[in-house]
């Protein structure tokens, strides 16, 4: 990161993941103010070193879980009576206790709460403890630590602040240190920050000099004094502190030698620092606020029919309540029968409560339940998969919550980033054209394997013609190898020699790819000293003495170096981008043509391109610049711009050599995947925060746009300016605002942060609404969450954002449904995600399958379980209607009980666990599917409705037929009469067997759970009303129920409804969705016939086709060219250039230091033997 | 029906872009784990019905229900039924009865009536009434299991309000339900000539469930009935104690009272009947009651007129499927022709949409 910035505080936010969007302002304020006063902080801790006693601040543990032991039962307690439906059952449950109030006896509400929470109560200890196994495994991660004198092997939680630590190469960090020294040179280290802020290049740091020599056990035991610095905060760039060595001065130290928990050190033997901050206090766990709780829509509208249900259970209870009132002044004061008492009617409340217990189950006490198992067991299936299984890593996808699985059918809005998530993060150095001739081309056919893809060395470069015209003296053969040589010589990277191998240390992973092809090819890389470079071409060494390098940065978008050849010549070897390299072109210079063509070859396949060019200098013409670059150098004001100025003196009159083309490899599958997603009416957006060239390249290379897909480019460095652009491509597109266009926004972070002011805002997102694909890039954590959060609240669809670094964890939190990348970077945004998955591909299943099946089985399941309750329970609605609204229920009250326990627990279960609404192979072959869950259309208001709707007539039927049947009375051979338990017997074997049916007709797919629930279900009932007919007086329970099995069962009158009532009931469901089947024909009742073909399955694509046309399909993709006339300059028509480079600017070290700093030549032989000394010292 | 289930086994689909060797061996080294459940590929079919199944099966289904509707009106035709509603023939003893103080008072009443065909068979004497509300919740409740079932006569704790009497006393048997027994006595009475009045055999017993005759309702094991009462008053509504219900047959007394058991059954409706009496099939009546002149003469105790009541007495044969009930005969008449109609209909709009699909293609 930018020193510069920090100092003149323009941006300190950037790599930060903070939260509260309303602080953003006054959070900026603040670290400007920390910054610049670096001495004058408020807050001071103060560490001595090696002094642990005196050092008290929190343990480096980290603990992730909910609950603790003692915290567990009133915690739990109390979120689940938050729960609104917990609450009410609580509430009905303490009614029941009233002597009196409650029809239905007293426990039971109490026991299948009980149950409920019981079960729950496993379920969340079992969640707590998984969470705890896994912050176990982190503590337990060991470090080697310097106590009393010598190194010790401890685990992470017992690092304490104030240690002296040691971390080797590729380790991770155990908590926030200084740096003290290092393996290299100058006491640098790279580390790799893509866990925090996303950034694909390897950060420099470097320790204070005037400690770096500290690396020996004397020395360490010696070393005393105190570090004080602020205290901890979340800003990840932010830090000023002080180092005060007894006898030194005190040395001040800044981000620069601060290396972070969760970064990862690379290409550096080992490091040794002082632990400043731990455990919770670290930056990385500062940043890390607790999720917070996601609700899915589905739930959301359910929590919304609950209490629509709730509200109609009162108006329920009050309208019996008022005809109970009625009724009892007409009739009460003559019936005789029922005593004195009778005549005084309870008062109104206490008869109101009688109806809230009576028809309290209207409201499914169950539904908790049956949601809770059925969304761990969809968790579970999501964990199962074997198809996301990245046998690589052995990681299956993983669903880290389970109440949002639904959500997964739904998603309308797809931000993902891209380092680590589309991209592996690697660069390999794939073609190139040297003379005018395009190299590498034939290597594509090993793209099919997708597996080797992604195990593949960094080298992918694999054309023998290269080597053969090289070496055949080929005309172009001079070309050649001055082109491979000027790859092996213009670079910062160090050569490390291991073995016979040589490994190559880079900051730039772009410079490393190269280097490394050109190794490939013969052209080895082998020594770098302060002023020279020594390759090995065919066994012959030669070294080009270093004079001068032209540093790279993003304005000058190239990198040039001065070398003395072998033969004593001066030359200029550049490579940069190609609109500055042909600028520069002499006249003489060939293949200029050709090698353009190559490049937008190249850059349509997205290709990471770099133009590659000398210029032969004369010895005067040397001397004069060196001239001028001493002076600018020597100038203490504006010198960057001074030797930029000075550097363009000298790149002139280039000759062309070629381009070399470089791929940021994507993860497996992932334009295939991007394509399917698109199809599926997902929106995608690429929040980044690299850079702009590179987010191009890479959404041309994953195929999210074209090379035909008109480009608006967003770059404003005002308000204003801003506005206006915006206005005017708002204004362009007239008509087409608002509607889908084959076109692509590209805006970057300085922009977008004036696009989301207030004002502009809804334009903004209007425009990019309109896009088919936005890029965004350059954008600081903060920024990424901002702009999902901004989706989230215009637009009503479910936004989905995946992302696998900490940058990544903000839009992972905001967004509806957070996925995580687990793998080679951390553990950051998988543990903050909702679901990780281990490859972008596998979003594809985890959405299109998983998502489809889990929202179509949730909302049955749902739907059915409104339905099954509303049935039996208005039942004692009409009841009422002929006992005077006495309270009195027809069924006997454990059969009502058990009603959602056991006789219709199964089938809901079935739906939401086994349920398809068509198989995986046809979810995947037709994403348009997707589309018909999308829109929500499944569930809602309206269709909760209907099904409550439903549910009336059929409660309707249930009653009044059997009702009508036994009006009558004579019923029974021998005369024998009834009362009104068999009446209710009746209706209950009904009701159950409609109900079971019911969920049989809901059932698209059935296997054998679904018949043991369907079936199960209704023998259970006849089981149980047999065997509890016997109860009494064995039990002290139902002696109404005595014998009534008998009687039931013997009676013509019960077969004949039995055949009759379900039949009246079911028959109008089956009707109307005959009739929907015929008329509203959607997309998945066409698949749904096709697949239950069994002949036809090779025609399927055939009949689709037709189909397809046939029925009209929502979603179309306008796929004809944008026909828009674009009047603002910031629409990019043409082929795109691909450019991109990924070199630290502006780092602690610059460029030049860090070549001038190492001597590979005189390690060579003495560091190996020396760092085994050193090991053994330590050691 | 199973014939038009199509059985798609989704094991067998290639799976998820992988190599299906490569998958297979992969299956078999992690079998345990690996189930098809866990997959989610479970062999599971789908219901789909043809055009031509699903009108079937409607047409079908239809034709058995009108068959079965036309049945069940046949049998319900057949049975014989006389209704006779003895509230306002009988207002005089109604009024008195209103009165609370003229309970001690004896009223009766004769209803004359003609039965112009011969009640073959079995015949059943129910008494009728409208507009008592069995079925009320505190009515329902107010009664004792334990009492009735002969453990403890003193066990009145659900008995409110009916539980004890003024002085303290339990009441046997106690409730609501039981206070308010239906007590007239009905006597039918065949008028062979104008001197020969024959009273009717009628069986007083038999008349219950068996299950209450022998395990809800229990007398204790006294030899004398009366004993066990001993420390408990009736009913406040009772004329005669439990134990002297039936004074013909000894047996017939107590708990075990079969019109005392009848009535403790609670009906579902305001309007109920319940089994009275049976027809003794001895010397006139072996075949049924013949055809002549009847009637009913009964003794009127129950007061229905206060609550705007009404008291019926009924004769009636059954056969296989109770009594003349006429309703699920219809419902399965009028379900079979919607059946029918709908199938009619389903086909309508088929050929129509199929017109369509044509006229598409073209």
């Amino acid at each position: 990161m930018s020193r510069s910035w920090l100092l003149c505080g323009m941006k300190p936010l950037q790599g930060s993941t903070h939260f509260s969007l309303g602080n953003q302002k006054v959070e900026k304020r603040m670290g400007c103010q920390q910054s610049l006063q670096s001495s004058e902080v408020l807050k001071v801790r103060t560490i001595y070193i090696n002094d642990p006693l005196k050092n008290t601040f929190c343990t480096n543990s980290i603990s992730t879980t909910k609950y603790s032991k003692w915290s567990f039962l009133p915690r739990y307690l109390y979120l689940q009576f938050s729960k609104a439906a917990n609450a009410f059952f609580l509430f009905i449950t303490i009614l029941q206790q009233i002597p009196g109030v409650s029809p239905i006896g007293q426990y039971t509400t109490l026991l299948p709460l009980l149950v409920i929470l019981a079960i729950s109560g496993i379920k969340e200890v079992v969640e707590d403890y998984k969470r705890y196994m896994a912050d176990k495994v982190v503590n337990s991660k060991t470090t080697s630590v310097f106590r009393q004198n010598s190194w010790h092997v401890i685990k992470w939680h017992e690092v304490n602040v104030g240690d002296i630590v040691k971390t080797l190469n590729e380790e991770f960090l155990p908590a926030d240190m200084i740096l003290i020294s290092s393996s290299e040179p100058q006491s640098m280290c790279y580390v790799a920050t893509a866990n925090l802020d996303g950034e694909t290049n390897l950060k420099i740091r470097q320790a204070s000099l005037e400690v770096a020599g500290i690396i020996k056990e004397g020395q360490l035991v010696n070393l005393d004094g105190k570090i004080e610095c602020e205290e901890p905060d979340r800003q990840f760039n932010n830090f000023v502190g002080t180092l005060y060595l007894r006898g030194k001065s005190p040395i001040s130290v800044g981000p620069d030698q601060m290396l972070l928990r969760g970064t990862q050190l690379k290409n550096t033997q080992w490091i040794i620092g002082v632990v400043i901050y731990t455990g919770f206090e670290t930056k990385l766990m500062q940043n890390s606020v607790k999720s917070p709780l996601k609700r899915s829509q589905v739930e959301k509208v359910t929590n919304m029919q609950i209490l629509i249900l709730l509200l109609l259970l009162f108006v329920i209870s009050a309208v019996s309540c008022v005809g109970a009132t009625i009724w009892n002044k007409m009739y009460l004061e003559n019936i005789w029968y029922m005593g004195i008492s009778g005549i005084t009617p309870h008062n109104h409340v206490f008869d109101i409560l009688v109806f809230i217990i009576l028809y309290h189950n209207l409201v499914p006490i169950s539904l908790l339940l049956t949601l809770e198992t059925v969304k761990f067991i969809q968790a579970q299936f999501i964990n199962w998969d074997e198809d996301m299984h990245y046998e690589q890593n052995d990681l299956y996808a993983m669903a880290r919550t389970s109440n949002l699985n639904e959500e997964l059918g739904q998603v309308k809005y797809l931000f993902s980033d891209k380092t680590g998530t589309l991209t592996c993060n690697t660069m390999a150095f794939k073609k190139c054209t040297i003379a005018g001739i395009i190299y590498g081309n034939h290597s594509d056919n090993t793209d099919d394997g997708n597996e080797n893809l992604s195990r593949a060395s960094f080298c992918e470069f694999n054309d023998p013609k290269l080597l053969e015209n090289f070496e055949d003296g080929h005309p172009s053969s001079e070309y050649i190898k001055e082109f491979l040589t000027l790859l092996c010589v213009c670079h910062t990277v160090i050569p490390e020699r291991c073995g016979n191998d040589i490994l190559y240390q880079a900051s730039s992973p772009d410079e490393a790819a190269l280097v490394k092809g050109a190794k490939k090819l013969g052209f080895v890389f082998t020594t770098r000293t302060p002023y020279s470079v020594t390759i090995e071409v065919m066994t012959e060494t030669h070294t080009f003495e270093i004079l001068n390098i032209l540093e790279f940065s993003s304005n000058r978008k190239r990198m040039s170096i001065i070398v003395r050849t072998p033969a004593g010549h001066l030359r200029l070897y550049c490579k940069g981008a190609d609109t500055v390299i042909y600028e520069r072109l002499s006249k003489d210079s060939l293949f200029v043509e050709d090698t353009l063509k190559h490049l937008e070859i190249f850059a349509t396949e997205g290709l990471r391109t770099l133009c590659i060019a000398y210029t032969d200098l004369t010895e005067t013409e040397y001397q004069d610049w060196l001239q001028e670059y001493k002076k600018a150098s020597a100038v203490s004001q504006n010198r960057i711009q001074r030797l930029e100025e000075c550097y363009e003196i000298i790149e002139k009159e280039f000759l062309l050599l070629g381009a070399t083309a470089i791929e940021d490899r994507l993860q497996a599958n992932v334009p295939e995947t991007i394509s399917t997603l698109l199809k599926a009416n997902i929106k995608i957006w690429v929040l980044t925060g690299d850079k702009q060239e590179t987010a191009v390249n890479i959404a041309f290379s994953c195929k999210l746009i074209s090379s035909t897909t008109p480009r608006i480019y967003l770059n404003a460095d005002s308000f204003e300016a801003a506005q206006q652009t915006i206005n005017h491509n708002c204004g362009d597109l007239g008509n087409l605002l608002g509607k889908e266009n084959d076109l692509a926004l590209i805006i970057d972070g300085e922009t977008l942060k004036y696009a989301l002011r207030f004002e502009i805002q809804k334009k903004f997102l209007d425009l990019a609404l309109s896009c088919r694909a936005v890029l965004c890039c350059r954008l600081s954590p903060l920024q990424k969450a901002e702009i999902v959060d901004l989706v989230k609240k215009h637009e009503e669809a479910i936004t989905l954002a995946v992302g696998d670094g900490a940058n990544d964890v903000g839009m992972i939190r905001m967004a509806h449904v957070g996925v995580g990348i687990s793998g080679n970077e951390g553990m950051q945004a998988t543990n903050n995600s909702d679901y990780s998955i281990a490859q972008f591909r596998y979003l594809e299943k985890l959405l299109l399958v998983h998502g489809t099946w889990n929202y179509f089985r949730v909302t049955k399941c749902i739907l059915y379980s409104f339905y099954k309750n509303v049935v039996l329970y208005i039942i004692g609605l009409w009841f009422s209607f002929v006992n005077g609204f006495s309270g009195q229920i027809i069924f006997e009250h454990w059969c009502i009980s058990l009603y959602n326990v056991i006789f219709t627990s199964l089938p809901p279960l079935t739906l939401g666990i086994f349920e398809k609404c068509c198989s995986q192979k046809s979810l995947l072959e037709y994403p348009q599917l997707y589309t018909v869950f999308q829109t929500g259309e499944m569930f809602n208001t309206k269709v909760f409705w209907i099904q409550c709707i439903n549910a009336l007539i059929h409660s309707f039927i249930l009653f009044w037929f059997p009702t009508k049947m036994l009006e009558h009375d004579m019923i029974l051979r021998h005369g024998y009469t009834t009362d009104y338990l068999f009446l209710g017997n009746f209706i209950y074997s009904y009701v159950v067997v409609t109900v079971c049916l019911k969920a049989g007709l809901e059932t698209t797919s059935w296997n054998r759970f679904s018949h043991v629930a369907i079936w199960g279900s209704i023998i259970s009932w006849i089981l149980f009303f047999s065997v509890y007919s016997f109860f009494w007086p064995i039990f002290s329970v139902a002696p109404e129920m005595t014998g009534q099995i008998n009687m039931v069962l013997s009676c013509p009158h019960f077969w004949m409804g039995f055949l009759l009532v379900p039949t009246t009931c079911l028959i109008q469901n089956f009707f109307w969705k005959l009739i929907k089947n015929t008329y509203k024909r959607g997309l998945l009742e066409e698949i749904q016939e096709l697949e239950s073909r069994k002949d036809s399955i090779l025609e399927h694509s055939e009949i689709f086709e037709k189909r397809m046309t046939a029925a009209s399909l929502a979603v179309s993709f306008s796929t004809q060219p944008c026909e828009i006339f674009f009047r603002d300059d910031s629409v990019d028509l043409s082929a795109p250039h691909g450019y991109a480079f990924s070199q630290t600017e502006g780092a602690v070290v610059t460029q030049e230091e860090l070549v001038r700093a190492y001597d590979t030549a005189k390690m060579e032989n003495s560091r190996i033997s020396k760092r085994s000394s050193d090991f053994s010292e330590i050691f | 029906m199973s014939r038009n289930v199509l059985n798609v086994p989704e094991v067998c689909l290639v799976s998820y872009r992988t190599n299906m060797e490569k998958e297979f061996q992969h299956h078999l080294s992690r079998m345990p784990e690996n189930s098809a459940i866990k997959q989610q590929k479970l062999p599971a079919h789908r219901l789909h019905f043809s055009n031509q199944a699903i009108f079937t099966i409607f047409f079908a289904t239809g034709a058995f229900c009108f068959c079965i509707g036309i049945i069940l009106l046949l049998s319900a035709w057949k049975v014989q039924e006389i209704e006779i509603n003895y509230t306002n023939i009988c207002e005089d003893c109604a009024k008195m009865r209103e009165n609370a103080l003229n309970f001690d008072k004896q009223c009766t009443c004769s209803i004359p009536f003609n039965l112009q065909k011969t009640m073959k068979g079995d015949v059943y004497m129910y008494y009728k009434l409208y507009g008592f509300y069995q079925n009320l919740y505190r009515y329902v409740l107010s009664r004792s299991h334990n009492q009735l079932m002969g453990k403890d006569v003193r066990d009145v704790k659900d008995c409110a309000p009916f539980k004890v009497t003024s002085n303290k006393i339990p009441i046997a048997p106690c409730g609501a339900i039981a206070n308010s027994m239906f007590n007239d006595t009905i006597i039918l009475s065949y008028i062979r000539s104008t001197s020969e009045h024959i009273q009717v055999p009628m069986l007083k017993t038999g008349l219950t469930w068996w299950t209450d005759k022998y395990v809800k309702f229990q007398n204790p094991s006294f030899r004398n009935l009366s004993d066990h009462f001993v420390g408990t008053e009736k009913p406040p509504y009772w004329q005669e104690p439990i134990y002297e219900l039936d004074t013909s047959d000894p047996g017939n007394n107590g708990f075990l009272n079969d019109d005392f058991i009848v009535w403790m059954r609670t009906a579902a409706f305001p309007t109920f009947k319940k089994l009275y009496r049976r027809l003794y099939r001895v010397k006139y009546f072996s075949d049924g009651l013949p055809a002549g002149n009847y009637t009913f003469d009964i003794s009127y105790n129950f007061p229905v007129t206060k609550f705007q009541g009404e008291k019926a007495v009924i004769l009636s044969t059954l056969t296989w499927n109770g009594g003349s009930s006429i309703f699920l005969g219809l419902a399965y008449t009028v379900t079979g022709v919607f059946l029918w109609m709908s199938s009619f209909a389903l086909m309508a709009i088929q050929g129509k949409m199929r017109k369509k699909k044509l006229s598409h293609r073209r």
